[in-house]
């Protein structure tokens, strides 16, 4: 028991183990360096729900269209596997999903199994510091394949930012019921360097509906 | 319908688009009846704001007549009239319910942008670059607000549109500088700009207990309508007058006790400064002009407080920055949390407390705003504030 400091009248205990290896023994650790053939990109929201209705939003594979870019079908395969579609400029790719571990309320984790995708990632729900909100950590793998090049070539996204713009989907659909887009609105003919910039503003990729069964 | 638009540094048309379509369940479609060209119209025109892209629909102090709205809209209705403030917001995440609006989370569609940019994203705003969220403006005869069960206010008097359109930007603007420089009864206030938003800024600052405000510009009418609004006035384009001097001298020797820039990153220099920022930001070693928030920080006086809302976009030399250290200086600013001040406002308007209608100084139709950009950048003409009345035919 440490005496220099007996006064913390809001501290919280320090987990042992944070989410998605964030903290080990009191100390910060970064994400998993990229390499043999392997990316990863580790990211979290502060969301204003709670940690059980974030897990189901998130559980309900078949709703992940609504706010998962370029995702056009999910069929739920049976209790733990999923089959997943992608399609972009008329390309479809396609893969199978099982989950891993399933702890409501708190965790899931997956792995692509057969298929274009080769994948594997976790999503962590927990009571941010002082409740103020869920805190959500995503920690995805990939390697290289038809899935991350399907992303990087069609859908103008690398696998990275394209993790990082579904969890940003995922929070404004759990904290208000739709997702932000400019897609469809007036604007004057562009013309061919504006449509290019566009594209290299991510503003080609389709917001996702948005339209959520919960 | 006929809406305003960026098309280049410099270069604004007044053109036919498609009408906006509601495209989430929070938007509604608004008929707008009056809008405003805003001093931070300004620094689009000039091309001081990345990300503005050709066609893009220029515009966020708007406001009119709800024509739809979405299924997920339920304080709203066809009819409602309504003002329509330039911060959109969604009024769940953590900032919009500690009323940071400014901040909200969730409203930019590019938030990825402004977070490369910036290292995070404030709320999208309407017509103010793809960064801010590229959301279409409204110099037009219609605009699809998102969020409109957070934005809009509701006017139900039968108060003018003059006297409430500024709702929807630069009074609460002016009004928020006022109440970030801290004011405690009796203190003086030094403003510098005498644009819309210091007037406001003057205004609020006496609604707000100061004994004293003094108003630095440099245009005679503008001067003249701090002075009306019972400001001592400094022309700083004056020979032999240095802003400094002058607030020691009003002040004892201390300084104000709060200082508020509402100039921003185009501050006018007549001196050396200005051609030194000039040359710094040709080399693009700098973006901003910052000679006004130099001097603010000199000026104030010692554990006093500057407000700025005047707008700043990137990097800024020679900053002071020792000097409001050693004073012990409390420095705020930002994006006005406009969800948090119109309503407010309306009511001291309703109550006649203050006319924000005073401020105007044209009338126009769409057609002519092209050339009232131009104009009003060139300052040609005595122009406080445009307004446009998107559905007036062209007086020729
Ligand atoms: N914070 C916000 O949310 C917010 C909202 C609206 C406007 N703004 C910003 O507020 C600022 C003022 O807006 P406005 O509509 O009043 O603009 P404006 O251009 O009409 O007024 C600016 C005034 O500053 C004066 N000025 C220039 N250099 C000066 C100097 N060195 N010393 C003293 N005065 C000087 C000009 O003569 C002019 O009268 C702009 O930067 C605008 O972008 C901020
Ligand atoms: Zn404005
Ligand atoms: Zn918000």
């Amino acid at each position: 028991m440490a005496t220099m400091l007996n006064e913390k009248p809001n501290a919280e205990e320090l987990p042992s183990t944070g989410a998605a290896g964030m903290i080990l023994d009191g100390r910060y650790l970064p994400p998993p360096e990229d390499k043999d053939g392997k990316i990863w990109i580790r990211t979290s929201a502060l969301i204003q729900a709670e940690p059980q209705n974030l897990y189901e939003l998130w559980r309900n594979v078949e709703a992940a269209p609504s706010w998962q870019e370029q995702i056009t079908q999910v069929i739920a395969t049976g209790e733990r596997t999923s089959h997943w579609a992608m399609e972009s400029d008329g390309k479809t790719i396609e893969w199978d999903a099982e989950i891993l571990a399933d702890e409501p309320g708190k965790r899931i984790a997956w792995h692509s199994i057969g298929g274009d995708a080769d994948t594997a990632g976790e999503v962590i729900f927990e009571v941010a510091p002082g409740g103020h909100g869920t805190m959500v950590t995503v920690l995805q793998e990939f390697r290289m394949g038809k899935l991350t090049s399907a992303w990087e070539t069609i859908v103008g996204r690398n696998p990275k930012q394209a993790v990082i713009e579904n969890l940003r989907h995922f929070k404004a659909l759990a904290e208000t019921g739709e997702i932000p887009t400019i897609q469809g609105q007036p604007n004057y003919d562009r013309g061919m360097i504006g449509k290019l910039k566009a594209s290299t503003y991510g503003e080609t990729v389709p917001t996702p509906s948005g339209t959520n069964s919960l | 319908m006929k809406a305003v638009c960026w098309m280049g540094t410099s270069k604004v048309e007044t053109l036919t688009v498609p009408d906006p379509q509601l495209l989430n369940p929070h938007d509604a479609i608004i008929k707008i009846t009056r809008t405003a060209i805003c001093g931070s119209d300004l620094h689009l025109y000039d091309g001081f704001i990345p990300t503005m892209e050709a066609g893009d629909v220029l515009g966020h102090e708007f406001m009119g007549i709800v024509e739809e709205v979405g299924k997920d809209v339920t304080n709203l209705r066809r009819g409602d009239r309504v003002v329509v403030p330039f911060t959109i917001a969604c009024g769940s995440c953590l900032f919009c319910k500690k009323k940071l609006w400014a901040a909200c989370d969730n409203t930019n569609p590019n938030a990825h942008l402004a977070e490369a940019s910036y290292g995070y994203s404030g709320s999208g705003l309407f017509g103010y670059s793809h960064m801010m969220g590229g959301y279409a403006g409204g110099q037009a005869q219609y605009a699809r607000v998102p969020f409109a069960n957070v934005g809009p206010l509701k006017i139900e008097s039968d108060l003018p549109d003059e006297k409430v359109l500024f709702l929807s930007d630069i009074f609460p603007t002016g009004y928020m500088a006022a109440e970030n420089a801290q004011i405690q009864p009796g203190d003086t206030v030094a403003v510098w700009g005498c644009g819309p938003v210091g007037q406001f800024a003057i205004a609020s600052a006496f609604m707000l207990g100061a004994a004293r405000v003094i108003a630095i510009d440099r245009f005679p009418e503008r001067l003249q309508m701090a002075r009306s609004l019972g400001a001592i006035t400094v022309d700083y384009s004056e020979e032999d007058v240095s802003v400094l001097t002058a607030l020691k001298d009003l002040t004892g020797g201390i300084g104000p006790d709060s200082c508020i820039d509402a100039v921003g990153l185009e501050a006018h220099s007549s001196q050396l400064q200005g051609v030194y920022d000039k040359v710094k930001s040709a080399l693009m070693l700098e973006t901003d002009r910052p000679s006004v928030l130099r001097q603010a920080i000199q000026a104030v006086r010692k554990g006093g407080t500057l407000s700025i809302p005047g707008v700043y976009g990137g990097l800024l030399d020679k900053v002071p920055f020792g000097s409001a250290f050693g004073k012990g200086i409390t420095m705020k600013m930002g994006q006005t949390n406009m969800q948090t001040y119109m309503r407010p406002l309306l009511e001291r308007i309703e109550k006649g407390q203050i006319d924000p209608s005073y401020i105007i100084s044209h009338r126009i139709t769409l057609e002519q705003a092209p050339e009232m950009y131009k104009i009003w950048r060139d300052k040609k003409e005595t122009v406080t504030k445009i307004v446009i009345d998107p559905w007036a035919e062209n007086r020729v």
